[in-house]
């Protein structure tokens, strides 16, 4: 894995000269999942892509959908982690990764936080806008919140949620007098979450007329899924002053980023609220009736691609989202990679069929 | 939410509700009897209140297209004259009658009576499916538990609901729980007060059935199918064209997804070359069909792609040795040129598995696939239709429809080979 030890050593995250050393880190991972995940072979022969010589650009890499994911298990050799991805739907999938992947997976994240100035060593107070780990939630977005919180030293860490006999139910008493404490002190506050959440707690201190002004420094960062960033999910302004109103946090101290376990590539919004796609990562929108590649500008399915792992097939992986990616050039952020806006889902998998084992497809075994 | 003695309740009330119900039913069997006239009378104002317009804020989820399918269908199947002609074929003589004289035996009386409980395990793969399996149980004159596909949206209950409301007596006959299958405990619950469980679904929902059935319940299967088409001297079919036309437009409006869609084409041949020039032909005609009944909506449109594009993949992981396939493609839509003769599901919305199989092979490909048959199209010549018909018949088929009929509904048809209301009634003998 030569190669990909190249590129994410590359010295700018958003490099956009590197299309050539990611095209041969993207064939060397092809090699590796080809010789030793018999099920991905099966595939790539299915769509007649042999060897790595019939890749003649990422748009020719076999695709597999997260929808496959959810119904078969796949691996690629021996792995360090396993991570479920958190499936609203009742189906989950395991992704494995190897330690090669989680290095990687760290350089990475370093570079982009340090690039977009999330690394810092003032410690701060977290207000976590989720759930604290707990053995019985093994999904991967408790699990990155929590690593989140390592990105500047913490002297605590608050859950927003917090686990009871009977499930998960919000602290939002907790959270009020920790703020109420946190606002006369001199370390900065970051909270971290999901968008919903954290616009939810907004809504309920703004009813409640209850307004702090956290210390400076302090900063909103929003992650999640990628449902979390559809386009209808939450009005980008009133979040900002709401946040404003409520925190007296600006909106140059929001920072949002997203990823997904099939596709554990950090994206972090600039200032101009732009999802950039870092060296790591390529992206193509795919036309939505034959799959075939779309121009930006255009919306389409998002199509995920990234040589990041080798314990699961992850290469290139198709999520059931509808996206458009944008040209960047004119992004006054200075990034010049394209940027993806997130529209919304594909319609949900409710398909009705009686046709012998259609329905295993469309959402496993439902009695 | 559950229905029970015509009145809604949290389903949190399920584990009181279904032990009141086992106190119930002994004395509604011992003292009540339930008049099939009474669920004609019901339904039959349900139509008219469905043409009305009464639902439509229920059925305002669903496509416009879809709707009017459904309205249409509503104006003949529940109407009083085709109930009523229902229960006529279905269960045949329904007056007692008395046996002939044998001598040195008793003569008896011969009568049908319902089956008692029947325990509805609806699959949520139509919309008004759950339902309609409660209103096959009331005609046969049973009690009747449902319990609710996971998808239902309150439609079911509602339209069950209605039909309390239409006739009081139905009260006594209809129970539904929102239960949910992996609350085995429950569901066993259920199935512990039935005399037969009308189960509807994929083979592994069957299969979980059985597993919690007390041994001795009559477990009544409505199991997945897979329809084809078989195609025999193409040239000397008259209308070929159009019935190929008929054939693609079949495809892309059931998107191959019902039991009676077609999900292979097989071609009367050795000869892949014919297959292929088949396939060359079929090409364009599907594609103009797909495209006549696309969906506008992107959404939709990629939900489709992604499912078949899934199926495909599957396809590949299913098979041990698969050379790629050969796929003709259009835009939206593809025909798939095999040269096995495996009855299989295609990666359905309008991607066509195109095969060869000589009618000396039909015999050995239908008995293999015996347990998943159901529809055969068919295009030959008018001199070979009888023949074929008795011939897959005999294997198993159960419909044998023009091309373009495959999915269509006839009145008075058997569903899988058998006539539900006959399978929901006992016939009894009393000596005279």
């Amino acid at each position: 894995m030569k190669l990909r030890r190249k590129l994410f050593s590359s010295k700018d995250p958003y490099d956009c000269n590197r299309s050539e050393l990611f095209l041969g880190a993207c064939k060397e991972n092809f090699n590796h999942l080809i010789t030793h995940c018999e099920d991905y072979k099966k595939i790539a022969d299915g769509l007649n892509i042999r060897s790595a010589g019939d890749i003649k650009s990422v748009h020719d890499i076999p695709v597999i959908p997260t929808m496959l994911m959810k119904q078969h298990e796949f691996r690629a050799g021996p792995y360090t982690i396993m991570a479920t991805s958190s499936g609203t739907s009742g189906h989950a999938s395991h992704i494995f990764f190897e330690w090669g992947a989680l290095i990687s997976a760290l350089k990475m994240s370093v570079k982009l936080m340090r690039y977009h100035g999330i690394i810092s060593m003032k410690p701060c107070r977290y207000i976590v806008m989720g759930y604290k780990p707990h053995r019985s939630n093994k999904t991967a977005v408790v699990k990155t919140a929590y690593l989140t919180t390592l990105l500047a030293p913490a002297i605590s860490r608050k859950y927003i949620l917090k686990h009871t006999h009977d499930g998960y139910k919000p602290d939002f008493e907790g959270i009020v007098a920790a703020l109420r404490k946190y606002e006369k002190g001199k370390a900065p506050v970051r909270f971290m979450g999901f968008p919903s959440y954290t616009f939810f707690l907004f809504q309920l201190l703004d009813e409640k007329k209850l307004y702090f002004k956290l210390p400076k420094g302090s900063k909103i960062m929003l992650g999640g899924g990628w449902k979390q960033f559809y386009r209808e999910a939450a009005d980008k302004e009133t979040f900002y002053k709401m946040a404003k109103k409520t925190l007296g946090i600006d909106e140059e101290n929001i920072v949002e980023f997203f990823g997904a376990v099939e596709h554990p590539i950090l994206y972090t919004a600039c200032t101009g609220h732009h999802f950039h796609v870092p060296v790591y990562s390529n992206i193509v929108i795919r036309d939505p009736v034959n799959l075939e590649p779309l121009e930006n500008g255009k919306t389409g399915l998002v199509n995920l691609i990234s040589p990041l792992c080798k314990a699961s097939p992850i290469l290139s992986v198709m999520t059931d989202d509808l996206g458009i990616l944008h040209d960047g050039s004119d992004c006054p952020c200075g990034v010049k990679s394209p940027y993806l806006e997130i529209i919304g889902r594909v319609a949900p998998t409710e398909i009705k069929t009686c046709a012998a084992g259609a329905a295993d497809i469309l959402k496993g075994v439902n009695v | 939410m559950i229905l029970f003695d015509g009145k809604t309740y949290e389903s949190s009330e399920q584990g009181r509700l279904l032990d009141e119900l086992t106190e119930k039913i002994p004395g509604i069997l011992a003292n009540k009897t339930l008049d099939p006239e009474v669920v004609v009378d019901a339904v039959i104002h349900l139509r008219m209140d469905l043409l009305d317009g009464k639902f439509n804020d229920l059925l305002a989820d669903l496509p416009q297209d879809v709707v009017e399918t459904y309205k249409k269908q509503a104006v003949s199947l529940l109407s009083g004259e085709q109930l009523r002609a229902k229960i006529r074929t279905e269960l045949g003589d329904t007056e007692e009658y008395i046996t002939d004289p044998v001598d040195g035996f008793s003569q008896i009386r011969v009568r049908k009576v319902p089956l008692g409980v029947i325990f509805h395990i609806s699959a949520g793969n139509m919309d008004f499916l759950p339902a309609y399996s409660v209103v096959e149980g009331l005609l046969a004159g049973n009690i009747n538990i449902l319990k609710l596909p996971s998808a239902d949206n309150g439609l079911t209950i509602k339209l069950l609901l209605q039909l309390i409301e239409y006739r009081s007596e139905l009260a006594d006959y209809i129970y539904v729980f929102d239960t949910s299958s992996t609350d085995i405990q429950g569901m066993r619950k259920m199935a512990g007060l039935c005399h037969g469980i009308s189960v509807w679904g994929s083979d592994a929902a069957i299969e979980a059935v059985r597993g919690l059935a007390p041994t001795g319940a009559k477990i009544i299967e409505w199991g997945q199918k897979l329809g084809f088409c078989y195609i025999t001297q193409a040239n000397k079919t008259a209308d070929l064209d159009a019935q190929l036309d008929d054939l693609a437009h079949h495809i892309a409006t059931t998107k191959q997804l019902l039991c009676s869609s077609c999900q292979v084409i097989y071609i009367d041949t050795e000869d892949m070359d014919e297959v292929k020039a088949f396939a060359e032909r079929f090409l364009p005609l599907l594609e103009k069909a797909a495209n006549e009944n696309a969906s506008n909506e992107i959404g939709i449109v990629a939900r489709d792609t992604l499912v078949s594009y899934t199926r495909r993949l599957m396809g590949y992981l299913e098979q041990e040795e698969k050379s790629s396939d050969n796929v003709l493609r259009g835009r939206g839509v593809s025909v798939i040129i095999a040269s096995d003769s495996a009855l299989e599901l295609s990666p359905m919305m309008c991607n066509v598995l195109v095969k060869p199989l000589s009618k000396k092979d039909i015999g050995k490909v239908l008995f293999e696939h015996r347990h998943y048959l159901q529809t055969a199209g068919l295009i030959c010549p008018d001199s070979e239709r009888d023949e074929l018909a008795k011939l897959f018949t005999s294997l198993g088929i159960v419909r044998v429809t023009k091309a373009g009929d495959m999915s269509a509904y006839f009145p008075g048809e058997s569903h899988d080979g058998e006539y539900a209301l006959s399978r929901y009634v006992r016939t009894v003998n009393i000596e005279e």
